[in-house]
């Protein structure tokens, strides 16, 4: 029999629960907690944003926001951030065994028979007060070592692509996780009423064989889809169907919107559900976005100092430098995640060829955005992340005269500036022959605990319950790197 | 506040345990203890050996009030101040106290104070209610009954009663048959369909309509369609270059399945063992591709026993996610932390998936070639049209009657048949050029881009016609001498295309499908019909040996039926040079049109002195003329060659409406199964055998096979199977579960909200024979699900869920709903079912941004005609870049199995709505049934739109609205024509030539008013 006093009892205890103001739970927390889609909206009086979690920030934040530049497809650490002398000695001299240690090899490299150590064909120099070392491939680069802190020791586990990309965008090998800027979602919410939260932008790739880019990299997993990464392209509508169609009379947008309300209201007044003035509320945020969308992609308002700071190639929609200067101009908006993918490093043959290319088409871009932060007073509340997701070996793949460097996953290079991180240093070191760590390892769950840090997170104390388990970023694991930390 | 302490509290004042629990104070162990063991102590006392501390175990009573090796015991039943572990979780002392400081978890001083008082009560635990057998209890006693329709409302009325609340009046009629129509055909009623409904005032007349919808096929696409996503099927590979792959033809026997109301244990047993069933069909087999629908790998470096493991894997947990309602997945590495499964249990499982003979790089065995079971009758015709060539091929062949009617034909046909169409405009890829000359073809110049499309444009007053020319001729500009533009002579024709356009009626354009192709020449492997297979990947297209032929190639181009409008055409001609190869353009084209018989065709005209011939009668030609004409004949026209081609096509498209589908399937020698160390493929370790976890009752045959463990899922007595059903069905019709976490079953999964409901539900199920459809029936007719949703915004502040089921429910569609009812309404539905999958409207660009290497990707070829207004089931779904219309509302990318998708209301779903070409265009298309069907007046012509999108008639307010959207659209449309025409033109289908396009353009954008209210995307 079911028992009438019991179910009773319960009820009573839940009309009393929802009549009472609080005791020692936020009401907000309260209400997302029953009922997240309906109540998510007002934490932070945003009708049409998102809000964050109750009690995040955990501790005072140093960044507001990131752009993180991805670089798909691994840039070789070697030839670029991490210089190493002692490869005059080294090179065309085998990779000894116990330095290999027993590391597995790609099917790419894995019948091979020697493995000739190849030392960088460009010049390394000391720049900026720091003395930071930066190959001859990044001139502009060159210029902001002192806003930057090189990161010479990660280390990740997977050795291919996709597995690779994936446990740096979602800190899983295999799909199914939210990435990280959907977490960010989760966790802080939106800054902005016109724009969402999570922005990526992808650059037009030119190298033939480039790496795929995947939508589950900023996708939302199980958190929910109102989280997943917006992809603001350079062809076509800047958002997905953001232009009204062809013939449809923009001047009228509003009129039309206004009766679309009306018609709504007078079924609310009838039915009450919220879920009718939510609704009501994203037709708003869309319109606010048919004006704000393409006012942020418009560049033309530019000055030419821009220009001259990104270089002329940032007038070019879809190019690197383009992205970045975008990725400015959303930071200036209040977006929280600004993700620039750019592929096109996977130099499997030929690296005397095709390194300069791809160095080239980041370089400027990627300097010019820490010098316009910094001039805007938005560098220290902004993280900025460089790099790709692992590193290239130091040995050659194929002809060591027109050689390629195959997937490396034991050490590599990225750098991060800005909101919360030390400028102008490097941290931790590679052996001799650029294939292990020797001091301060950074793992991904590292950089991705780093990383909530910085924007006021307990990377443990940011968890989702989904089939019976609190899922973390970090997985079971992560330390914050304290000594990049300013 | 953490995570855990909240879900407590969820527990606590959301999901009552009815059968425990008496007496006013006692505490009840389900409902308010294990959530507090489960989350403070079990992750060091619980099922996990590997992290147990002490050797104690909380979730067993046996350990936690037995000795421990200090000699105290953990729990002592009814004395609290005896009980280490209340010490412990209340000491002052930090090294002493439990949870450890280290764990940043706080018991809070309630929680304390229930585990006294439980241990004080005596500690009784009880095992998780969802792990014992559902039991049907006596229905509760209800002082008003008068509302009761069937059993179900007894329970959710006792509780309403309880609560001194009342069951929501029911629903109106137009609310109720809409839902009922969206709920069992994902498809919104057709005005017959309400009319019928609204007009039938028998008592039975609800579960007549009930009734009426099970029977339509698109219950069985919309049953499906919620099946797909819990078997996380796609139709590429997932995975770095997302691949193509073919199981839709698996997603048509679930289609089919559910059609004929498959009792859910043959449709469990068939999906999951349907192979090892004893003389198992090919039906059977084709079952199985449920567990082949994970993702497979390509990619150039992985370790092939990496990714082998994670597809075996990918199968333990969606299998137990979609039939136990709780991953075993967290016992991949260790030991479960919440429930009671060990980590070799998990691979007892496992034992039973890793058996197929398979590898993790291009995995893509085993396969077969099986039949759709939705495509049989298609199957039939094409056999016997099959037979009757073949037939025709071995009998004699009566070439002299055939002759002579050829002869008579070329006589009297005009000279040639060919009209040389002249070229208008012309533009090709990348800074290349053509030029017309004084022969009406056209040379190709300038740059020479690696790719190079041409598109020329020219006009004809012809209609009907047969067939088109392509010349690919020579010219001394071109660098090596023959047709091509590379300096070997060569081209490759990719794709030829055309699309033609009424000059009077320029709506009126359509998409020339060729069916047949012949050449003078083709190169081996470059067969003309290439040019015309519709793909442009690898190299699929026609070349001629230019670097050994150097001569000039003709091709001819047959359509599926004649074509060309009245008044005149403008036939635009699209030649793709799209082929690896670079610079492979054709020189020199000139294109044709006939109107003759396929039959007489010539690809360079019949010769004079074949024509002089033909012209003469049979008896006056010398033998000499005589043999040449057969010889002519037999050349170009030889009938058996007709059939010979005929019979390659049909059996071409048997083939490949039988592509080779992945399927399940046991090694000979069955595979060692080993515990794999943190669940990592090269850390392998004991060896374990298949079985179940000791959890659950035991296996009682086939016990080490997967069959038999499909078999023991559907077993009677297993306690989840038919709960964790019933509840999936419960979701879909309400919104929630009576479980809400209907992906978690387990101790930290959610209790049900009417637990007794849901036992009586699944007993119900089991007793019917597991019968799909009785179930829905059951749920559908009863007054729980035909109350009203309308009852005010206190119901909703009160109950934001309804979890108390005080009102019907409302929810807003799914994706494919969404999509799939502007589509009904607005009569561009096209309701085939089954088939390959479908390239509705997609923003361009979207596939090749994500991936552009040559030879692994390619663009997103979006469809014509029907394949446009297709149900959403069929869109092609691309695992790394989803169709975005339906990721925009919330569908998944079905890399796993997904058991509950999310319901979001964001401004990207208000673009999609309001801009999306398919949306815009059936805007259009509903304007237009207003317009035509909709009555005389204004006012009619507004209800008839209104109620196929809502099933009512709007009110004089909305009215109002409504007519004055119409009067200020067509206010403006008069001063813009042009925009008007604009409007008209989204969207391949044509629009209605007989109306006024401002007329039209000012319906349609009442229509997308309509479309866009929250009404049209929202049940309920």
């Amino acid at each position: 029999m079911p028992d009438p006093v019991f179910e009773s009892k319960l009820l009573q205890n839940r009309r009393q629960f929802f009549g009472r103001s609080s005791t020692g739970i936020g009401v907000a927390a309260l209400a997302s907690l029953l009922s997240p889609e309906l109540f998510g909206g007002d934490r932070k009086g945003a009708p049409g944003g998102l809000s964050g979690l109750a009690g995040i920030p955990h501790f005072a934040p140093k960044a507001k926001r990131v752009i993180y530049l991805l670089q798909s497809g691994a840039p070789s650490q070697v030839d670029l951030l991490d210089y190493k002398p002692s490869l005059e000695k080294l090179h065309m001299t085998q990779l000894p065994a116990k330095i290999r240690d027993g590391q597995r090899l790609t099917g790419m490299t894995a019948g091979q028979k020697s493995f000739p150590l190849v030392k960088s064909p460009w010049k390394f120099r000391r720049h900026g007060k720091s003395g930071t070392w930066i190959s001859d491939l990044l001139p502009h680069m060159a210029e902001v070592v002192d806003e930057i802190c090189v990161v010479k020791s990660m280390h990740t586990e997977a050795i291919n692509h996709d597995p690779a990309v994936t446990f740096f965008q979602s800190g899983n090998q295999q799909p199914g996780r939210p990435s990280i800027g959907a977490w960010l979602s989760y966790g802080l919410g939106s800054e902005t009423e016109n724009l969402p939260s999570f922005v990526v932008l992808l650059s037009k790739n030119t190298f033939h064989q480039a790496q795929p880019l995947y939508d589950r990299l900023w996708g939302s997993g199980f958190l929910s889809s109102k989280h997943q990464g917006v992809k603001f392209r350079s062809q076509g509508d800047p958002v997905l169907y953001l232009n009204d169609p062809a013939g449809g009379a923009s001047a009228e947008r509003r009129k039309m919107l206004d009766r679309l309300a009306k018609l709504n209201r007078l079924r609310e007044e009838e039915i009450g559900d919220p879920e009718i003035t939510t609704r009501l509320a994203q037709y708003e945020m869309a319109y606010r976005m048919q004006t704000s969308v393409p006012e942020l992609a418009d560049v033309s308002n530019e000055p030419e100092s821009t220009f001259k700071l990104y270089g002329e190639e940032a007038k070019t929609p879809g190019s690197h430098a383009a992205n970045c200067l975008l990725a400015r101009r959303l930071a200036e908006r209040g977006v929280r995640f600004i993700q620039v993918f750019h592929r096109g490093w996977d130099h499997h043959s030929n690296v005397k060829r095709y390194l300069p290319t791809l160095a080239k088409e980041t370089d400027q871009g990627s300097a010019a955005l820490i010098k316009d932060l910094k001039d805007r007073g938005m560098l220290d509340e902004t993280l900025v992340i460089w790099g790709g997701e692992f590193g290239r070996t130091v040995y050659a793949q194929g002809n060591p005269n027109a050689f390629g460097r195959d997937h490396h996953p034991r050490c590599f290079s990225i750098w991060m500036a800005g909101g919360g991180i030390k400028p102008g240093m490097s941290y931790g070191e590679t052996d001799d022959y650029c294939y292990n760590v020797a001091s301060d390892p950074v793992h991904v769950h590292d950089f991705h605990a780093t990383i909530l840090h910085c924007l006021g997170i307990d990377h443990e104390r940011l968890t989702y319950r989904f089939q019976g388990r609190d899922y973390r970023l970090t997985d079971v694991h992560g330390t914050v790197a304290e000594d990049i930390l300013a | 506040m953490p995570d855990t302490t909240r879900s407590c509290l969820f527990v606590l004042f959301l999901a009552p345990w009815p059968c425990l629990a008496r007496a006013e104070d006692k505490i009840e162990f389900q409902r308010s203890v294990l959530p507090i063991l489960s989350s403070y102590c079990f992750p060091c006392h619980g099922p996990d050996a590997g992290k147990r501390k002490a050797k104690l175990r909380l979730d067993q009573r046996e350990s936690a009030v037995g000795k421990a090796r200090s000699g105290r015991r953990a729990i002592v039943p009814g004395d609290a101040l005896a009980s280490e572990l209340v010490r412990r979780i209340t000491a002052e002392d930090e090294d002493d106290r439990m949870p450890p400081a280290d764990q940043a978890l706080v018991m809070s001083p309630g929680q304390v104070s229930t585990l006294k008082k439980w241990i004080e009560q005596g500690g009784e635990y009880r095992k998780h209610w969802s792990f014992e057998p559902p039991k049907k209890a006596p229905l509760p006693a209800l002082e008003d009954s008068r509302r009761v329709v069937n059993d179900i409302d007894r329970f959710v009325f006792a509780r309403l009663e309880y609560e001194g609340l009342a069951p929501a009046p029911e629903a109106s009629r137009e609310s109720l048959v809409r839902s009922v129509s969206f709920d069992l055909t994902g498809l919104p009623p057709t005005l017959e369909e309400v009319d019928g409904f609204l007009s039938d005032k028998s008592r039975k007349s609800y579960a007549r309509m009930v009734d009426r919808f099970l029977d339509k096929p698109a219950y069985g696409e919309h049953m499906a369609r919620h099946w797909l996503d819990l078997a996380r099927y796609a139709d590429t590979n997932g995975y770095q270059y997302d691949t193509e792959r073919q199981q839709w033809v698996w997603r048509d026997w679930v289609i089919d399945a559910y059609n004929r109301n498959k009792p859910f244990d043959q449709f469990t047993v068939e999906q999951l063992a349907g192979d090892l069933l004893p003389g198992a069909t090919d039906q059977q087999k084709l079952a199985t591709g449920f567990n082949r629908n994970h993702g497979i790998t390509i990619e150039g470096g992985i370790i092939d026993e990496e990714y082998r493991t994670e597809y075996v894997m990918d199968r333990v947990v969606t299998t137990s996610e979609v039939w136990l309602g709780m991953t075993l997945a967290c016992a991949r590495c260790h030991d479960h932390k919440f429930d009671d499964l060990s980590q070799e249990e998990f691979y007892q499982v496992y034992a039973f998936f890793n058996q197929v003979p398979e590898r993790g790089a291009n995995g893509f065995s085993p396969k077969k070639r099986l039949a759709s079971p939705l495509a049989a009758a298609r199957q039939v015709e094409l056999t016997l049209e099959l037979n009757r060539l073949k037939n025709e091929l071995n009998k004699p062949m009566g070439i002299d009657g055939k002759l002579e009617r050829w002869a008579r034909g070329v006589a009297g046909a005009p000279g040639g048949g060919w009209e040389v169409l002249v070229p208008r405009e012309m533009k090709a890829s990348g800074g290349s050029t053509l030029r017309r000359l004084k022969d009406n073809s056209v040379l190709a110049g300038g740059a020479d881009p690696r790719k190079n499309v041409y598109d020329i444009s020219t006009r004809t007053e012809a209609t009907a016609i047969t067939a088109v020319r392509l010349e690919a001729l020579t010219h001394a500009s071109l660098p090596g001498g023959g047709p091509g533009r590379h300096s070997n002579s060569n081209f490759v024709l990719s794709e030829f295309e055309l699309t033609v356009i009424s000059e009077k009626k320029p709506g009126h354009k359509e998409v020339v499908q060729f069916v047949r192709a012949r050449a003078d020449y083709s190169q081996a492997g470059y067969e003309v019909a290439k040019a015309i297979d519709r793909t442009v990947a690898g190299n699929s297209g026609w070349a001629v040996d230019g670097p050994t032929r150097k001569k000039p190639a003709t091709a001819i181009f047959i359509p599926v039926r004649p074509f060309g409008f009245k008044g005149g055409s403008r036939l635009n001609f699209r030649l793709r040079h799209e082929a690896s190869f670079a610079n492979h353009g054709i020189g020199r084209p000139r294109l044709s049109v006939s109107t003759d018989s396929p039959d007489l065709l010539q690809l360079k005209g019949v010769p004079a002195d074949i024509r002089k011939i033909a012209a003469k009668a049979a008896g006056s030609r010398k033998a000499a003329e005589s043999a040449r004409l057969r010889e002519y004949f037999l050349a170009e026209h030889n009938p058996r060659k007709g059939l010979r081609d005929r019979i390659a096509t049909i059996e071409k498209q048997k083939a490949a409406s039988f592509p080779e589908t992945m399927i399940m399937q046991d090694l000979p020698q069955p595979r060692a199964t080993r515990i794999l160390h943190r669940g990592q493929y090269n850390e392998p370790g004991k060896k374990v055998e298949p079985g179940v976890p000791a959890l659950f009752p035991e296996m009682k045959k086939n016990r080490s096979s997967r069959l038999g463990f499909a078999q023991w899922l559907v077993d009677p007595e297993h306690p989840l199977t038919a709960r964790v059903a019933v509840n999936r069905h419960w979701q879909r019709i309400f919104g929630l579960g009576l479980v809400k976490t209907s992906e978690d079953f387990g101790v930290r999964g959610e209790l049900p909200s009417h637990p007794l409901l849901l036992d009586w539900l699944a007993v119900e199920f089991l007793r019917s024979g597991w019968d799909t459809k009785q179930l829905q029936r059951l749920i559908l007719n009863s007054a729980t699900y035909r109350q009203s949703s309308h009852v005010g915004a206190d119901s909703y502040r009160k109950d934001p869920e309804n979890r108390l089921l005080a009102r019907g429910p409302r929810m807003r569609l799914d994706a494919e709903e969404i999509r799939d009812a502007s589509l009904a309404v607005s009569g561009l539905l096209v309701p085939r079912l089954g088939g390959k999958s479908v390239y509705p409207y997609q923003p361009k660009g979207l596939w090749m941004e994500l991936n552009n290497r040559p030879g692994y990707s390619r663009e997103y070829k979006q469809g014509t005609g029907a394949d446009l207004y297709r149900r959403s089931i069929y869109t092609f779904w691309k695992r790394t870049v989803p169709s975005p219309m339906l990721k925009t509302f919330d569908a998944p990318e079905r890399e796993f199995c997904t058991i509950r998708r999310s319901r979001t209301n964001t401004p990207l779903q208000a673009l999609v709505l309001l801009n999306g070409p398919q949306f815009v265009e059936a805007a259009r298309k509903l304007g237009e049934r207003m317009i035509v069907e909709g009555g005389k007046s204004l006012a009619e012509k507004i209800s008839h739109g209104f109620r196929l999108v809502t099933a009512r008639r709007p009110k004089p307010a909305e009215l109002a609205v409504l007519e004055a959207a119409y009067r200020a659209a067509l206010e403006r449309y008069v001063g813009d024509e042009a925009g008007a025409l604009k409007l008209l033109k989204v969207g391949e289908s044509s629009y209605a030539a007989e109306v006024d396009v401002k007329e039209l353009a000012a319906w349609a954008n009442v229509a997308r008013l309509l479309l866009n209210i929250n009404e049209a995307i929202t049940k309920g």
